[in-house]
């Protein structure tokens, strides 16, 4: 069974169409990039597959694993595997990151009727997973985001990932912000994850990052609709001439 | 067969009595109470005997208004006695603001009316738990309770209302001596038809350090007016509160700081939290003496709004004769932000589990305020409590 299937997806924002009949299906093991200039609605595609209020769904379909997330709110998405690594990720305030990161992972162990884990243990688990990721033992103490440099934030974000074990994971713009040493270590942090259990998409504006993570196929989003597809030269062609030339030929 | 009340035997009591009829509820045009309306209380205190046993040790009990238990089981040097002698009855009211309607109402309906020495240097860790059941429903209780702690002595306790009552209306004065060191932890958490109407006074000489912090949770009407008195110099005082209130609650946090003297540091953090159609109020003034130099006064109140039928009104005020003085006060009313739902949600964190997170993070610069280890523990109890009724 495909992992993600979306098909004819069309959503609006307010009284605004942005994604005008979208058709992507991802199998698990594959990693596929969505690429697209500004405005192009890669955020919003986003949105849509993770359920953020406010993007109204007005035709199509999206099936994880074969059952349709479209009347699941994002928690229930994120307990069935979905998992989305922000752009922005969001500071939380007064909100402990261990204790965030507990609720996040018990949360979908209950889900998969598995035991949650204890404080210890889980302590433990974090800690293993954050070294990989140079997420220190003082950034895993501070409230959720607060205080974190735009790296450590997306480093953050692919710790979440790590803990959480999606199924299908949407990486959006993950490398806006990163310098070229942060950029490795997020691309490795990624790359460890990819195998033939999870599907993955990678959202983003530059061919920059796909040189780190090397996907399977590329599709270029413009005007809400996805114009090309192709494997991982299509990257190389955007770097080389620009989002225009593909446009105008499509 | 009732024994000879106080409240009708003290000439204080009687012409309170007397100001209190004569003068009934606030009237509308009344400033301090245009926020909360009195439409009507009941008045009716109830004889609950006074018959004190042991219990558990360090926990004074109390119903409608009567010390029940734990007079014989205190800690070490920590004495209560019944307030009969007029002197200290006088002293007593001596701190009441002159013809405030609550000072009227409770002196001239006292119920239990009770002394609690901490002798100078008296060193306790473990906070003296109050815990007053107010009565049941149709009855009223009046507890007056002087609280006089020595100089340098360290005392904490945690003062807790319960029950069904339809009105209490304790009225407590705390004189600190100097260099006495107190933290004190109000929770009221009384049945949801109840009206809680409390004035408390701290009469704080200098360089005591007092660290009081009230949590409206309970109850239909809650009003809590706390008159802080900063008699001496170099005396760090923290007033904080919070307010939790849903369905038709109306919950009601009022200060006045009162800096007589110089170098004083005061500091109130106010947060509340008002779903349904909830309404919350903070009124806190600052006001500051013309000798009151080198005044460091600090207020913030914040509320958050999880309906948009809840209301909050906050009226800061700062009143500063003085002209080398460092105050501040702020006040913002706000809703959860739907970014910070939507992060959590995203990491599979149920909307209801979501939102109580982000309520405990609105409330978490408060709740740090409370130092003793006890004391928060109660408080986190009450507020995780009312977190869960609300999932």
């Amino acid at each position: 069974m495909n992992l993600l299937e979306i098909k004819n997806l069309k959503a609006k924002i307010g009284d605004t169409e942005i994604l005008h009949g979208i058709d992507l299906t991802i199998n698990r093991g594959e990693v596929h990039a969505i690429m697209g200039p500004n405005g192009s609605g890669k955020s919003t595609l986003s949105y849509v597959l993770s359920g953020r209020d406010g993007y109204e769904v007005t035709e199509g379909e999206i099936l994880l694993d074969g059952e349709s997330v479209l009347d699941m709110e994002a928690d229930e998405r994120a307990r069935a595997g979905m998992f989305l690594a922000f752009q922005y990720p969001v500071e939380l305030p007064g909100v402990g990151g261990m204790s965030f990161l507990r609720a996040a992972v018990n949360a979908r162990l209950r889900e998969k009727g598995e035991d949650e884990v204890d404080q210890l243990a889980f302590v433990k688990m974090v800690r293993a997973k954050a070294k990989d990721l140079g997420v220190g033992d003082e950034m895993l103490k501070r409230a959720v985001n607060v205080g974190f440099s735009g790296g450590e934030k997306k480093r953050y974000e692919i710790l979440q990932m790590a803990l959480l074990e999606p199924t299908m994971a949407v990486l959006d713009e993950t490398d806006s912000g990163l310098d070229v040493d942060a950029l490795r270590i997020v691309s490795e942090g990624v790359n460890a994850l990819r195998g033939d259990t999870r599907g993955m998409l990678v959202i983003t504006h530059y061919q920059r990052l796909l040189s780190h993570i090397v996907p399977d196929y590329v599709h270029i989003l413009a005007g809400g609709r996805i114009i090309k597809s192709g494997d991982k030269s299509l990257a190389l062609e955007v770097e080389n001439n620009g989002y225009a030339g593909i446009i105008d030929a499509a | 067969m009732q024994p000879n009340l106080l409240r009708d035997t003290a000439n204080l009591c009687i012409q309170a009595r007397q100001a209190f009829d004569a003068n009934g509820l606030p009237a509308a045009k009344n400033e301090a109470w245009i926020y909360t309306r009195l439409q009507d209380v009941t008045v009716n205190p109830s004889f609950a005997g006074d018959e004190t046993s042991d219990n558990e040790s360090g926990v004074l009990t109390f119903a409608a208004g009567w010390l029940q238990s734990g007079a014989q089981n205190l800690p070490t040097s920590v004495t209560v006695s019944e307030m009969t002698d007029d002197s200290v009855l006088a002293e007593f009211a001596a701190h009441l603001p002159e013809d405030h309607f609550l000072g009227s109402l409770s002196l001239g309906h006292a119920t239990g009316a009770y002394l609690i020495e901490v002798p100078a240097n008296a060193k306790l860790d473990t906070p003296l738990q109050l815990v007053f059941n107010g009565g049941d429903e149709g009855e009223s209780s009046h507890p007056l309770l002087f609280i006089k702690v020595g100089a340098g002595a360290q005392f904490q306790m945690a003062e807790i209302h319960s029950g069904t009552a339809s009105l209490s209306a304790p009225v407590i004065v705390v004189e600190a001596g100097a260099g006495a060191v107190i933290d004190h932890v109000k929770l009221q958490a009384e049945d949801a038809t109840a009206t809680h109407l409390a004035l408390s006074i701290f009469a704080v000489a200098e360089k005591a350090d007092i660290n009081s912090f009230t949590a409206a949770i309970g109850s239909r009407l809650g009003r809590h007016e706390t008159h802080a008195h900063l008699n001496g110099e170099e005396i760090e005082m923290a007033l904080s509160s919070l307010y939790l209130g849903r369905d038709k609650q109306h919950q009601d946090i009022t200060t006045r700081m009162l800096h007589h003297m110089p170098n004083c540091t005061s500091n109130q953090i106010i947060r509340g939290v008002l779903d349904d159609t909830a309404k919350g109020v903070f009124q806190g003034k600052v006001l500051v003496a013309r000798d009151a130099q080198k005044t460091d006064g600090q207020q913030m109140s914040r509320a958050l709004l999880l309906s948009r039928q809840a209301e909050a009104d906050a009226k800061p005020e700062l009143e500063i004769y003085a002209d080398d003085v460092v105050c501040s006060h702020g006040a913002t009313v706000g809703e959860l932000d739907e970014t910070h739902l939507f992060y959590l949600k995203s990491r599979g964190i149920a909307e209801d589990d979501a939102k109580n997170m982000l309520i405990e993070a609105f409330l978490i610069d408060a709740l740090e305020q409370v130092r003793h280890d006890t004391l928060a523990e109660i408080l986190s109890h009450a507020v995780h409590g009312w977190m869960a009724e609300g999932a």
